[in-house]
This record gives C-alpha cells, structure tokens and sequence, in this order.
C-alpha cells in the first residue's frame, strides 16, 4: 500500500498555501497541507512564538517570507487556501478583510482560526491554551473531584482548532475546485471543542445530567489503573466483558454475577477493587498481549520517549527526521498511510521571500 | 446562497461508535450524503448504549447516536449473507469513498476488502481507522479513544504533578481526533482521484493521529530524552496560570496571566497590587503563593462574573463550562451554536451546530439522525434500482430489518 512517490504524485502539489499570524492552531493546521505537498508560505510574525520543539515539528517544509501588509494582500491573493489565527479583525486590520479578498477571488478559501470566533461578546477575549480550553467543555470533565478541573498536556485547545484547520479548510478547497467557490471559515476552538462532548454533552441538553470530573475510572472496566512498571488500562464494553473477564485467569473476576451489567452497576466499587488488584503485578506489555490474544481492548500508558522508539511505529514510517541546531529530532511525520508525503527541512525566518515573490507574484529577484 | 464544499460526493459509511461516525458527521455538514450502513444482528452500539427508560424502540431514541448521526441515511445490510455483500457492492459502485472503523481483520475477512472495492468501482477510496492500523507489528491490538490516548503518549502528559498519575481525558479523546483527522484524509483522497482518476486506500492509525497532537513532545524526547512533566494547569510561559475554585459547588475559573501588563491588571484587581511589578522569573517562584491570592478572591465570586471581571483589565480568563453550562453559554448562544431538530420519537434538545462555519456557505444541521434501516427503500429501489417487491424477501432473511435483531432482549 505504501508507494515511493514522487513529487508531483503528492496529492496536494501545486496547491499554494498561505500562512499567517505566526500561532500554533494556523501552524498545525497547515503542517500536514506541507506535508502532502502544498507550497506553503508562512508569512513571519515580527517575534517569534512557537518554541524550538514547536518550531521543529510544525515548520518543517514551509518557505518563510517578510512581508509587508501590501505584498501580503498580493500573496493572499495569489494562494489558494489563506489560513491564519490572529483575533478577530487582525486581517481586515492588515487590509485583508476575507469577505474583500472572495470578492476579488472567489475561489479563494479563507480560514480564520480564534479561540471564540469572530462574532459574538466573547469574540475579543483574552486567551490562551487554557482559557480557551476552559471554555470548550473538556476541561470541565478531565480531572478528578474535588480537584480543579485539569488540562491536557501540550496545548490542547489549540491544537485540537488546528487539526480543525486542515480538515476544514481542505473540505472546502476541494469544493473550491469543484464549484469555483470558495469561503471563509470561520472556526472557534470553543466550538471545536464544544461539540465532541462524548456522550456528557448530549446528555446534558437533553435531560440536565450532570457530569462529574470522573478521574482515570468511568467504571471498573473502562479505566487506567496502576500496575508494575506504570499504568495500564482497560476499556470493555459489554460485548467485551467475558472476554475480560475469562482473560484475567482471576476466579473471583470470572464469577457470573459480574457478566450481568446491571448487576455491575450495583458492585462498581467491589469490582473495581479486585480489577485493580488484577493489574497490580502485571507488566504492561503482558497487558498489551493478552489484550491482543483475547480482543479486548487493553493499553498502557506510554510515554513520547517511549514512543520515539516503538518498533512498530518506525515499521509503519510514523516519524520524520528533522535536522534542528540542537541535532535531528523524530517528529511525527505522515499522519496516515496511502497518500504521498514529504518530509521537509526547516528554513529561516523570511529566508524564501525573494524566490516567493518570484514564483507566486511573478516579481523579479 | 453557495453550495456546501462535498454536495455531490457520496460516502458508505460502515463505521461505529464514535471515532467513524464523527468524521462521517463532518462530511455530513459540509454536504455529503451519507449513507450508513448497520447489520441487523450488529447495529451501532452507540443505538443501544444508553437506552431511554420506558423507550419501546431505544435504537431509534438515543440523544447519544443522534447527536453524531445526524444527516445521515440508515441502510441496514447483513453483511455476512452473500446478498446483502451483493447489494453493498452495487452500493459502493455508486459512491465516491468507502470509511469503516472495524478492527483491523475485519473488513477482509467480511470479503470485501480494497481490491473486491476497487473491483466494483475503481474510482472508489478507502479510509480505514483502525486503532492501529492495518500493518506493523501492533495492529492486533484493539482499542477505543482512551485507549488510542494511553498508547499515542497523551495521557502521560496530563497530571497534577503531585501524585504521579496519568490521567486520561474526561472524553475517548482518541476518537473525535481519529474522526477529524479521516474527515480529513477523505477529502484528500476526492482532490488526489480528482486529478489522477485514482482512489485511494488510507490506513489511518487512530494511535497515530492522537501521537500528533504531541508533536512537539516528540522533538523534546528525541532531542534531549525528556518525558512529560506534570504540570497540573500551569504553564511556564504564563505565570501565574491555574484553574481556580469561585463560588458555588465545583465552580471554576481559568485564568492566565499573558505577559507582564496582564499581571499588573490581574495583581491590581486581586488586591494584590504591591506584587504588581513581579516579574515572569520571579512569578513563576511565588506561584503558590500567588495561586494562594487568586484563589482568595475568586472564591467570592461566580465564575463568570470573576473572569468578566479579569477580562476588562486585559487579563486572559474564562469560567469552566461544564456540559451543562456550556449550553446556557451567551457567547456560543448569540452565535447560533446550538440547533434543536425535530425528531419523530424524542422531544428536541440543543445539538451542536457545525463547527466548521462556511460564512457564506452556511452549513446547516438539516435532519435528525435516521432511524434504523429509515432508507432502505430509498436506497434499494431509488439509488439501486431494486423492485419494491424484493425487499420484503430481504427482510424475511433478515438481510435487511428495521428493528435490530436481538436488541429488545438487552
């Protein structure tokens, strides 16, 4: 399935693509559009914010220009997908009011990516990861009581806006191509978030449950729990159940009161109790193999160090190697396989504005 | 008024649970038609996860599925029995990309695998998420998003700090990243056959979506052999940060100091203006002292009133809306975040508008999530081109229902 493609096999090659306002959701959302081939120009913000791991995962591949507010508009103008996360009225500010670009371009796709849209009283808030995040619902239901409500590690909120960005603004490219329209998107980490409340947030509008912050176990089956070398977990849905239960070699787990949901409900704590004592002395790849042998859902928790060197990944040519000045960093590279991509170098501030201008507005070097 | 991006491109959707029908719902609001298809003896779970008390057909009456289901067209076809594959065959020859969500040997082993797909329509695409993919050394591993989460390096990155644990989102955080993620890699597959002619088959590793969400992390433990610091709610570039109690029963607010002229604000209307001219450094060694300040004072106050507050002296703060609040939210209810559909068998609640706002597009929710085997008909006799009268046969052999079966017994 995997191909050694070239690159004008890339899906996106030839695909220009603009990126401005120098944050982590515009970056995000256009690293895997670098990555499948596109052109994109990242127009350098006058300080740079991402930090040097950032840097090195979410710039590779991209060319780098300075540019003024005028030849911004000429370059806005010249892409094909515009994708940027300053606040609201940033780019009307620069002279790149999107709804004025469609009109001179109207198969242009705009993608502005904010914490809580453009429009509405909260649009102008200060925010950052967290703020944001506190307002998308997730951060309510991560921790547990009566400890505060508790983040995700790396900035979640913003990268959950910009994996939004990609998929989003790829959707509507595509509809660009086929009906010579574009838009402007106009997406909200708030609402990103807001509407992938699991079952919690459906529930609530419908029937005002409340949902509790449930920590690492919703039920006795379906939790992270402590075992020898770290945490492992399990995730059994009623189907799975017997397979659990008849995995775990444990007489009092495999007794059949507990093959009864409802029972279940009733003896969570007990249950619960002797679970954890199940995943007590087992390491956690006897975890993963049993899991594996008996189809059910089993994990463990693993860290990115652990990862970086997982056989299983570096088989399935997860990770790019970048050459960064503190040495070659593996960083994600190819989100998924069947699709050419391309990993790439990482470039200077503003090093590619004379062969941008060259190539996208036809100027002389 | 403009015509959504994906009208015109049909998806045969086999996928369950969460993570396929989330990117199905996406492609749904921005104009694909969907057509999902259910066993009758291996429904979507999700139908019957939460059923309603007293509810006489609980797979048609889930807030749950209807909630990521909605704009979708329910076909029901035993895949098992070789004329429902036969007919989700002619299906397929009909649409423009194929999406299932099964544990990696499951699609082959139901017999239609990517070459019977490209066989019955060579301009189709694939999009395969299992949770870990199709090949490698770990792709027997089954896993839900909580799961994908511990396996993808996530959950060892969220901690208090103070206990050593490695907490799991509050939702299979796997799943919507997975969802967004093949949403995306499904329209990349309609550009690529737009200018090849070529489908393609995509193996989306769910674990390595979610990896993603970490990329820098990645850098951090290649470059220098760092792994995860806890760091609770705080964040070294933002001193003080934290999620702090205000009134009321589990009220908080969340609140980051910015840069320096945020601080000054935040110090000013905490009382504390003698600290105002702290410095990051110097911030960030009294943090618990200044958590202890915050705290103070917004535990005199509701969360939002103590962020409004914060909000007009420049300071970054928001209340943590949990899954009730958010939908009394003003913000999200003056933009329209909310939609309430009609439903033939539930009253309507408030269900998420699309995320994805086209301004001029304006993708809209159009319809309630169908009702098991709703189109059958339609699909069978109007897109296929069955006469009505086979259909009855089909239901006698259980190759087509309207009820799953087996369901009423639990």
């Amino acid at each position: 399935m995997i191909s050694a493609m070239g690159e004008e096999e890339l899906p996106l090659a030839g695909v220009r693509v603009l990126e401005i306002g120098g944050g982590l959701p515009a970056a995000f959302a256009t690293r895997w559009l670098v990555g499948f081939g596109a052109d994109v120009v990242r127009s350098d913000a006058p300080r740079e914010t991402l930090s040097r791991d950032e840097q090195a995962f979410l710039l590779p591949g991209k060319r780098r220009v300075g540019a003024g507010d005028r030849e911004l508009r000429a370059l806005a103008l010249a892409a094909d997908i515009v994708v940027e996360d300053g606040a609201p009225g940033a780019l009307a500010a620069r002279g790149l009011e999107p709804r004025a670009l469609l009109r001179e371009k109207p198969a242009l796709v705009v993608a502005s990516l904010t914490p809580f849209g453009q429009t509405g009283p909260a649009a102008s808030w200060h925010a950052t990861n967290l703020v944001a995040h506190a307002m998308g619902g997730i951060l309510s239901l991560t921790g547990v009581v009566p400890r505060p409500p508790l983040a995700n590690g790396f900035n979640q909120a913003w990268m959950l806006l910009g994996l939004n960005g990609f998929s989003a603004a790829l959707a509507a490219y595509y509809g660009a191509q086929v009906h010579g329209e574009g838009d402007w998107l106009d997406i909200s980490a708030q609402e990103c978030a807001a509407g992938m409340l699991e079952l919690y947030g459906p529930r609530a509008a419908f029937d005002n449950t409340e949902a509790p912050r449930l920590g690492n176990r919703v039920h006795a089956i379906w939790g992270i729990f402590k075992c020898d070398d770290g945490f492992a977990g399990v995730c059994a849905l009623q189907r799975q159940a017997p397979a659990f239960f008849a995995m775990t070699g444990d007489a009092e787990l495999a007794e059949p009161r507990f093959l009864d949901p409802a029972y279940r409900l009733t003896a969570d704590a007990e249950l619960g109790g002797l679970v954890e004592r199940w995943f007590a002395d087992k390491k956690k790849r006897d975890v993963l193999e049993l899991g594996e042998k008996h189809k059910v859902p089993m994990g463990a928790v693993q860290t990115p160090l652990d990862l970086v060197h997982s056989a299983g990944l570096e088989e399935r040519g997860f990770f790019d190697v970048v050459r960064t000045p503190a040495g070659d960093a593996r960083v994600p590279g190819r989100p998924f396989l069947g699709m050419g991509w391309r990993a790439g170098e990482l470039h200077a501030p503003a090093a590619d504005t004379d062969a941008v201008r060259r190539d996208w507005l036809g100027a002389r070097a | 008024m403009k015509r959504l991006p994906l009208d015109g491109v049909r998806v045969a959707d086999l996928s369950m649970m969460w993570a396929g029908p989330f990117a199905t719902r996406l492609l749904a609001e921005m104009g694909a038609e969907i057509v999902k298809i259910e066993s009758p003896r291996a429904w979507d779970n999700v139908r019957t996860l939460l059923p309603q008390p007293g509810a006489t057909e609980p797979w048609n009456t889930s807030f749950y599925f209807n909630d990521y289901n909605r704009d979708k067209k329910s076909l029901t076809l035993d895949l098992s029995q070789p004329r429902g594959k036969e007919l989700f065959l002619e299906l397929v020859a009909k649409c423009d990309c194929v999406i299932e969500n099964y544990r990696a040997d499951v699609l082959d082993k139901l017999g239609i695998g990517w070459d019977v797909l490209r066989a019955a329509n060579p301009g189709i695409s694939l999009v395969s998420m299992a949770g870990f993919g199709k090949t490698g050394p770990e792709k027997g591993l089954v896993g839900f998003g909580p799961i994908i989460e511990q396996m993808a390096g996530m959950a060892s990155t969220t901690g208090y700090g103070d206990d050593g644990i490695p907490y799991k989102t509050g939702i299979s955080y796997g799943d919507p990243i997975g969802g967004i993620s093949a949403a995306g890699a499904v329209v990349l597959a309609l550009i690529q056959r737009r200018r090849t002619g070529r489908g393609a088959w995509i193996d989306l590793a769910q674990r390595e979506t979610m990896a993603q969400m970490l990329g820098p992390a990645f850098a951090a433990a290649s470059l220098r052999g760092e792994t995860p610091v806890h760091r609770g709610n705080r964040d070294p570039r933002f001193a003080p940060q934290g999620v702090y109690r205000a009134l009321g029963r589990d009220q908080w607010v969340a609140i980051s100091a910015q840069d320096d002229a945020a601080w000054r604000a935040l110090a000013r209307t905490i009382g504390a203006g003698a600290l105002d001219s702290l410095s990051l450094e110097e911030r960030r060694a009294r943090h618990d002292e200044l958590d202890r300040r915050i705290e103070a004072w917004t535990s005199r106050l509701g969360p939002r009133e103590a962020a409004e507050a914060l909000q007009r002296g420049g300071v970054a703060a928001a209340p943590v809306l949990d899954a009730n609040a958010i939908h009394q939210d003003p913000h999200l209810a003056a933009r329209g975040a909310w939609v309430e559909l009609p439903h033939p068998k539930m009253k309507s609640w408030k269900q998420p508008a699309s995320a994805w706002r086209l301004v001029e597009a304006k993708p809209l929710l159009r319809r309630h999530a169908p009702l098991f085997g709703e189109h059958n008909r339609e699909i069978l006799c109007g897109l296929l081109g069955h006469a009505e009268s086979e259909l009855e046969p089909l239901r006698a052999a259980g190759i087509i229902g309207d009820a799953p079966i087996g369901a009423r017994e639990g």
